[in-house]
């Protein structure tokens, strides 16, 4: 195999690697918040692109407005998803598999609401910048990959900040780390597992739309997505919203390997192959120590 | 002084009562703390004295009320509670380890937001313990376990409480720590705070106490002053009895 088709499917790796990052610490950021794992995840990724398209084509807004509208509309369906789905069952202390089923049925729900309102076509978005792709030697480079790099990078160091300099940030760290301890020193843990949600949606959103325009969004899309995001989770060790991102890179660069070198037919086998060597061998992900 | 509200005990409990399932963890126990003063639990382990502390604060399910001031305190809200100013610092500290000690103590004032008032409070926690000043960008979980039990304590003070709980300080610490923090108790308590204090350390708590509360199995065996205690066979009585 030529320098260059490994070159250019290392960067496309690169590119949807992001993606399955911004994934990946979505999960990570409900985990920590609430010790679920929320597989609506791939419903607001989903939902971001489609409903960016329903601005965009059915209410003719602008393309930043309709993505705006997205993103909030979808961290609205978190917060929504939080109160009516998991917080009853929080209520009543169900187990922890329980959350997790009731996370999956609203992914089915959505997903089956959005075929019923919308329909079961194939939708794509314009890409951001309408230009012809960037050429590095023989690597070409689209204006939509530089966008969900960049977009992610922001993004991940955005939450770097949040984390780490603002009162809510380390307030929602503190609720990850011991909840009772946070409940003592008057931080309302139930607004920041609303917050976590709002957050975790938003970001799925935000990689449903930087997605989008270089592939398709359907109502069915979620699932695969939300499985990507999975594994990126465990790689970086479930819970680091930073490893997550990393595991995401490392994800996304194998599955564009193994589909240059052993045919498209097997990228959901590498990827699942990714995730059975972690669970193996490291199942504390790359910077966990093993339990 | 003319406030009638001055002769309100700060923190009245009434028939507080918790059960675990259907065990009774602690039967329904009055208690009552004048405005300065500190009061000590005692009593063998398993005799309630931590269910007492997180009943109050409404960390376990409860029958019975909870009084600041006259005024009944929300059950099954400790969010609401601490934001009262009823704080407890929790058996085994319940640090946020990961994080730095700044961290914590900025945390432990979450409601206030004006930096001016935060510095002040920052201050006070570094004159109390000045070692924390020289550790603050350390992870909490990192130092030895006097030093945890300062965050703590700081943490606790950075809410500048109307009432400190404390669930068994000394345990776990060397005897020279323990002295150290609870002579910061007793300067705390001497510039006006409430406190209640649970011990397993009879002496320590007799020594600092103004009344004692002695619990067995879950309930209140009796309430001492420590000054009428002459002989630690006398308090054995209780704690066999």
């Amino acid at each position: 195999m030529s320098g260059d088709l490994l070159m250019q499917s290392l960067v496309s790796g690169l590119a949807i690697g992001c993606v399955y990052g911004l994934i990946g610490i979505g999960f990570c950021v409900i985990y920590n918040a609430s010790g679920i794992v929320n597989f609506a995840q791939g419903a607001f990724v989903m939902l971001g692109g489609m409903l960016t398209h329903v601005g965009l084509k059915t209410w003719h807004l602008p393309y930043w407005a309709a993505a705006l509208f997205a993103v909030v509309a979808v961290a609205v369906l978190g917060v929504v998803l939080e109160r009516i789905v998991v917080r009853p069952l929080w209520r009543r202390k169900a187990p922890v598999f329980v959350m997790i089923l009731a996370t999956l049925a609203a992914q089915i729900v959505i997903e089956r609401l959005t075929f019923l309102l919308v329909d079961d076509q194939p939708k794509t978005l314009p890409v951001f910048t309408d230009l012809p792709p960037l050429k590095l030697g023989a690597v070409a480079l689209s204006y939509q990959t530089l966008w969900i790099v960049a977009g992610s990078l922001a993004i991940v160091a955005g939450l770097a900040v949040f984390f780490k300099s603002t009162l809510t940030g380390k307030a929602m760290r503190a609720c990850a780390i011991d909840r009772e301890a946070a409940l003592l020193q008057a931080i309302p843990v139930s607004r920041m597992l609303a917050l976590a949600f709002a957050l975790s949606a938003a970001l799925g959103a935000v990689a449903g739309i930087l997605l989008t325009p270089t592939q398709y969004t359907a109502f069915n899309v979620g699932v695969p997505f939300a499985i990507s995001g999975f594994i990126a989770a465990i790689i970086g060790g479930f819970g680091r919203p930073f490893g997550a991102f990393l595991g995401g890179l490392m994800l996304g660069v194998v599955q564009s390997v193994a589909i240059l070198s052993l045919g498209s037919g097997l990228k959901s086998a590498a990827a699942l192959s990714v995730l059975l060597v972690f669970l193996f061998f490291r199942p504390a992900g790359i910077f966990g120590v093993a339990k | 002084m003319t406030q009638g509200s001055r002769s309100e005990p700060i923190l009245e409990v009434r028939g507080l009562a918790a059960s675990y399932g259907h065990v009774e963890a602690l039967s329904p126990t009055d208690l009552r703390l004048d405005r300065g003063e500190l009061v000590a639990i005692l009593g063998p382990n398993g005799a309630g004295k931590s269910t007492l502390l997180r009943s109050i604060v409404g960390l376990t399910k409860t029958r019975g009320e909870v009084l600041c001031e006259g005024e009944p305190l929300p059950r099954g809200d400790p969010v609401a509670v601490a934001a009262r100013g009823i704080v407890l610092v929790p058996e085994g500290r319940g640090i946020f380890g990961p994080m730095t000690v700044m961290e914590n103590l900025r945390l432990g004032a979450y409601r206030v937001r004006n930096g001016g008032e935060v510095a002040r409070r920052y201050e006070r926690v570094f004159d109390l313990f000045p070692r924390l000043k020289e550790r603050l960008h350390q992870p909490a979980g990192s130092m030895s376990g006097g030093e945890q039990q300062m965050v703590a304590v700081g943490r606790a003070m950075m809410a500048d409480p109307k009432v400190l709980l404390l669930d068994e300080p000394s345990l776990g610490l060397a005897p020279r720590v323990t002295v150290e923090i609870l002579e910061t108790l007793r300067r705390l308590n001497a510039e006006g705070l409430s406190v209640v204090l649970v011990e397993q350390k009879a002496p320590l708590a007799l020594e600092l106490a103004r009344r004692v509360h002695l619990l067995s199995l879950g309930r209140t065996v009796a309430v001492i002053d420590p000054r009428e205690v002459k002989t630690h066979d006398e308090l054995a009585r209780y704690y066999f009895a």
